[in-house]
């Protein structure tokens, strides 16, 4: 009853438009590549000490989960995850969009999205408490465990190509022991320069390994970005609705997952995603179709995301300890409001709090008709609009994200660096994901690792500390169901197909007819474990691959030479790494050499070589005007330029025009977004 | 020609008089080199309103963290130096990391305004700890050497320094296991991950309930914890933690440097503000723009020491 009495408290007029317009504001901010949550929730905490705490809580609350939705849209419509939190977002949401599904995309996602964080909402208000021990029953080798647990993920996502996904994870890994190692303290591979003193950041790998590679293909071809629906369709709700509710069991175990990892501090959306998809794979009947458009991926990643925002909220209220960075910032605010923190904080200031939580769940709900709204126009729109502006407009994006990151430079020239080595690793059968998500959790295993070595070492028992504690043993396990579970499926199926096949022959036989291909089908399906290896031998030698293992095992011996003079806590990861892409390449070496030659490889389709390398041209040059002419103007200017790169047919004067007036509407609407609302420090040279 | 001279002078001077006269005229950035929550963003948050009052502008936090730190430090000098870019800046970090390796900036180089706080260490035990004082600790570890671990917040950090002394002056040996940030090194204690940790002061506010601090690195007793010995009065002469304060660009003139550093101090003197940092488990200092340099130095040798000790004093 007394919650009740909160809940109406939270109803008050204001209230509503603070979680409407925070949700609205979140999702427009999530759905930009580079601008995050943190950023917007870090810019509003003065205005919201003008208000009552709750309140100010709430618009704070608003636009965090609306931005975790918003990263959703980037990825299904662009192949780039908004936030980190989206990364396996993209992996079923871009497939989707690409063909023709992406309002229907758009609408699981909110609907996924809502759920998860109406059930992250209700844990956080009927279990904080209790629920806040999870996080201190995870000690470091927990989070080792559960980084390896994210990593088994690449055996699902390279599945016919497992070498090659191992590297990517192993260059993913090693791009994360970059700069100045948290256990350690030692410096590693920054090459003797400043810029990489602070590592690769994840946002600028994300927006680079995602984004340019989709920007240089665009201009290759006069192709469409994405298949334009057939007919009028509107937002597809009930064919959403149907989808969702045949899944709600891996709607509802995702949020779930998603809320106990966001419990964890510094685990937060990404991995929740990560892990839900994971799960959601494995217990698929479908299994095949994830990765190339299946809705349930797409939901089992909206889901868990969103729930890590109520998840994150129990240990910054009842510990005191931050689950993700926007909840650190929001931390802060209590604490400047003068708001003790603890176990305490329901008891005794349960009006602020518990208003805070219902102010949250209206904002979660008010998600659906915002994001319906929103996600209407924004499929439609980037669907239709022309490759001269959205080629242009998506590079401006790019630029602007990973600036805004640290109001930096260096990291729109690392951006566009990782960008064009992905485009270029992906053409030679190294796809992005298994590189981001080596990047992501790379300093979680290794931080992980090496705490757990140091107690285990201190108090004898290193084998107990990493195989003797029930939760980690717990992970473990399904990391190995995990990689396991796909070789008992793909048996099973084949034993399926065998009885399926000797019922189809009985009956042909019983017919008198012959049928030949079915009985060699049979012949090969019968157990060999060699089968797998014959397989890989039987593709044609594939040249690029052998050039990129052969530069990667130069490039990994010159890094294990560089751990020579690490301390053993900063050498012993990276020392690993580079033994273990050595290996890999050798493997993936030798097995090139026993393939036969491939044919003169036939050039795919008419794709512009010329107008790719423009494009990057363009970027490299852009990002060197910036400090001489400003970043407006540069702006302006690539947007033009690019504009043209982009241009396969003779536009009219008109057409020129609008497009003209559209680009300065694009970069500065933008600009300013940047400069004015999110105070972020622009470089204005001598122009603007 | 020299009349003219002079006169061009003394209006350059009224002009630039009055300019800093006027100053602030627009939004300050307050940069802090690290991600939200620690404790440098929780007392910049604590200073915010109270700055705005007191200029009449705003000031604007914002984000810029990355190898503890040294990604902000190295890149302040390129900045505006027009009074409007301010950054936080805290020891040892900026004595110790030039010192240990070339990390983009000197620790002469910077220009430091005014230290207005420090939180000093502590050695904390989970709540239900079996060691109900510091001593019962130094027995057990003691008798077992090596075995106690003691989280903290990064490598070579003020926690760190921290476990070095104790481990020295006790006769020790401890394993000290560095976590990311104060936060999770906190999570680590309260989860019972190791024996305890040297964190500072202030993490013993908000967790207060899941932990006993055995005894503090200050000069004396912290007012947040009346009940909390120094390690002095134990017999252990251990007094380190972290200073916080601003400093800016190189080319900011120097009346605006004074400037700054006068309203940094007045916002200290503000009850109010000083009730709210106390009760938060910080505790103010004021060391001025005058004197800060000479500060500064004599932090440097006495980090030096300890450094070597550490053995990461390679420059």
């Amino acid at each position: 009853m007394e919650l009740l009495s909160y809940f109406v408290s939270a109803l008050t007029p204001l209230n509503l438009l603070m979680a409407l317009g925070g949700v609205v504001l979140g999702t427009i901010i999530g759905a930009l590549p580079g601008l995050s949550a943190t950023m917007a929730v870090a810019v509003l905490v003065p205005f919201t000490f003008t208000m009552d705490p709750a309140t100010g809580l709430i618009a704070l609350g608003a636009i965090y989960t609306g931005a975790i939705y918003g990263g959703a849209f980037a990825a299904i419509l662009v192949n780039t995850p908004g936030t980190p939190s989206a990364i396996a977002t993209t992996f079923d949401g871009f497939p989707m969009a690409k063909r023709g599904d992406g309002s229907l995309a758009v609408t699981l996602a909110t609907l996924a999205s809502v759920v998860g964080g109406l059930v992250g909402g209700v844990f956080l208000l009927l279990l904080s408490p209790p629920l806040a021990k999870v996080a201190l029953a995870f000690g470091p080798p927990e989070y080792f465990w559960l980084a390896i647990f994210g990593l088994t993920l690449i055996s699902a996502l390279s599945v016919g190509n497992t070498i090659k996904g191992l590297l990517g994870g192993c260059i993913g890994l090693m791009l994360a022991m970059v700069g100045v190692a948290v256990v350690g303290g030692d410096i590693r591979f920054t090459m003797g320069t400043h810029t990489l003193l602070g590592g690769f950041d994840i946002v600028s790998a994300l927006i680079g390994l995602y984004c340019i590679p989709v920007l240089i293909d665009l201009v290759a071809t006069p192709d469409r970005h994405l298949k334009v629906e057939q007919g009028n369709r509107g937002i597809r709700f009930l064919e959403a609705f149907g989808l969702a509710w045949k899944s709600k069991f891996n709607v509802i175990r995702s949020a779930v997952v998603g809320t106990i990892v966001g419990i964890l501090p510094g685990a937060g959306g990404s991995i929740a995603g990560l892990v839900s998809y994971s799960e959601a794979r494995r217990s698929s009947k479908e299994p095949e179709t994830f990765g190339k458009g299946a809705p349930d991926g797409l939901m089992a990643t909206e889901a868990a995301n969103n729930a890590t925002v109520g998840g994150g909220f129990i240990p910054t209220l009842v510990l005191g300890i931050p689950g993700t960075p926007p909840d650190a910032i929001i931390l802060g605010a209590l604490l400047v409001q003068g708001i003790k923190i603890g176990p305490t904080l329901f008891s005794q200031q349960g009006d602020i709090v518990y208003t805070f939580i219902f102010g949250l769940l209206i904002a979660t709900a008010l998600m659906l008709p915002a994001g319906l709204l929103i996600g209407r126009y924004a499929y439609k729109s980037i669907a239709s609009i022309p490759k001269t502006l959205l080629v242009p407009t998506i590079a401006f994006l790019t630029v602007i994200g990973s600036f805004a990151i640290h109001s930096n430079l260096h990291d729109v020239t690392m951006m566009i660096s990782l960008g064009v080595l992905g485009w270029v690793l992906n053409r030679c059968g190294f796809a992005p994901s298994p590189i981001v998500l080596g990047l992501v959790l790379g300093k979680i295993a290794e931080q992980g690792f090496v705490q757990s070595y140091l107690i285990g070492n201190a108090t004898n028992n290193i084998t107990g500390m990493f195989f003797g504690r029930p939760i980690s043993l717990a992970i473990v396990a399904l990391a190995v169901f995990t990689v396991i579970y796909p070789l008992i499926f793909a048996k099973r199926k084949e034993k399926a197909k065998k009885r399926a096949l000797d019922a189809a022959r009985s009956y042909s036989e019983s017919n008198g007819e012959t049928t030949v291909p079915d009985i060699q089908e049979i012949k090969a399906s019968s157990f060999d474990p060699l089968a797998g290896l014959k397989k890989q031998i039987a593709k044609p030698r594939d040249i690029s691959g052998m050039v990129v293992s052969a530069i990667l095992i130069v490039a990994a011996g010159w890094a294990y030479s560089q751990t020579a003079t690490m301390s053993p806590m900063g050498s012993v990861f990276p020392s690993t790494i580079s033994v273990a892409v050595i290996i890999l390449s050798v493997m993936l070496l030798a097995l090139n050499f026993l393939r036969k030659p491939a044919e003169a490889a036939s050039e795919t389709a008419n794709a512009s070589v010329s107008r790719r390398v423009a494009l990057v041209l363009v970027m490299a040059g852009w990002v060197a005007v910036i400090p001489a002419i400003g970043f407006a103007s540069a702006a302006i200017v690539a947007f033009l330029i690019l504009s043209r790169v982009a241009c396969y047919e003779i536009m009219g004067p008109k057409r020129q025009l609008t497009e003209a007036l559209a680009a300065i509407a694009i970069v500065g609407g933008l600009y300013l977004l940047m400069a004015k609302v999110l105070l972020i420090r622009m470089p204005s040279g001598f122009l603007f | 020609m020299r009349k003219l001279a002079i006169a061009a002078a003394i209006t350059a001077t009224l002009i630039s008089g009055t300019a800093f006269a006027e100053y602030p005229e627009k939004t300050i950035n307050y940069i802090i080199p690290f991600n939200a929550g620690g404790e440098s963003d929780v007392s910049a948050r604590f200073q915010q309103p109270y700055l705005e009052a007191l200029a009449d502008q705003s000031f604007v936090i914002q984000y810029m963290a990355g190898a503890g730190g040294a990604q902000a430090w190295s890149q302040l000098n390129g900045m505006e130096g027009d009074g409007y870019t301010i950054m936080g800046i805290n020891l040892p970090h900026t004595i110790l990391q030039p010192m240990e390796k070339d990390v983009g900036y000197e620790t002469k180089d910077l220009t430091y305004i005014n230290f207005f706080h420090y939180t000093p260490n502590a050695l904390f035990v989970p709540k239900d700890s079996e060691f109900q004082n510091l001593q019962e600790l130094i027995d057990y570890a003691k008798a077992n050497p090596g075995l106690v671990t003691l989280s903290g917040s990064g490598s070579n950090s003020a926690n760190h320094l921290g476990q070095v002394q104790f481990d020295e002056l006790a006769g020790i040996t401890t394993t000290y296991v560095p976590f990311s940030g104060t936060g999770p090194a906190v999570t680590a204690i309260l989860g019972s991950q190791t024996t305890g940790g040297f964190n500072y002061v202030t993490s013993g506010v908000n967790n207060g309930d899941g932990m006993r601090m055995l005894a503090v690195a200050s000069e004396t007793r912290v007012k947040a914890f009346p009940d909390v010995p120094t390690f002095k009065e134990l017999g252990l002469d251990i007094v380190g933690g972290a200073f916080r304060g601003v400093a800016v660009p190189k080319s900011t003139p120097e009346p605006i440097r004074e400037k700054i550093s006068q309203m940094v101090t007045d916002v200290n003197n503000n009850p109010e503000f000083k009730k709210k940092m106390e009760d938060a488990g910080f505790v103010l200092t004021d060391i001025t723009y005058d004197f800060i340099n000479d500060f500064v130095a004599a932090k440097y040798e006495e980090y030096r020491e300890i450094a070597e000790k550490l053995g990461i004093a390679n420059r």
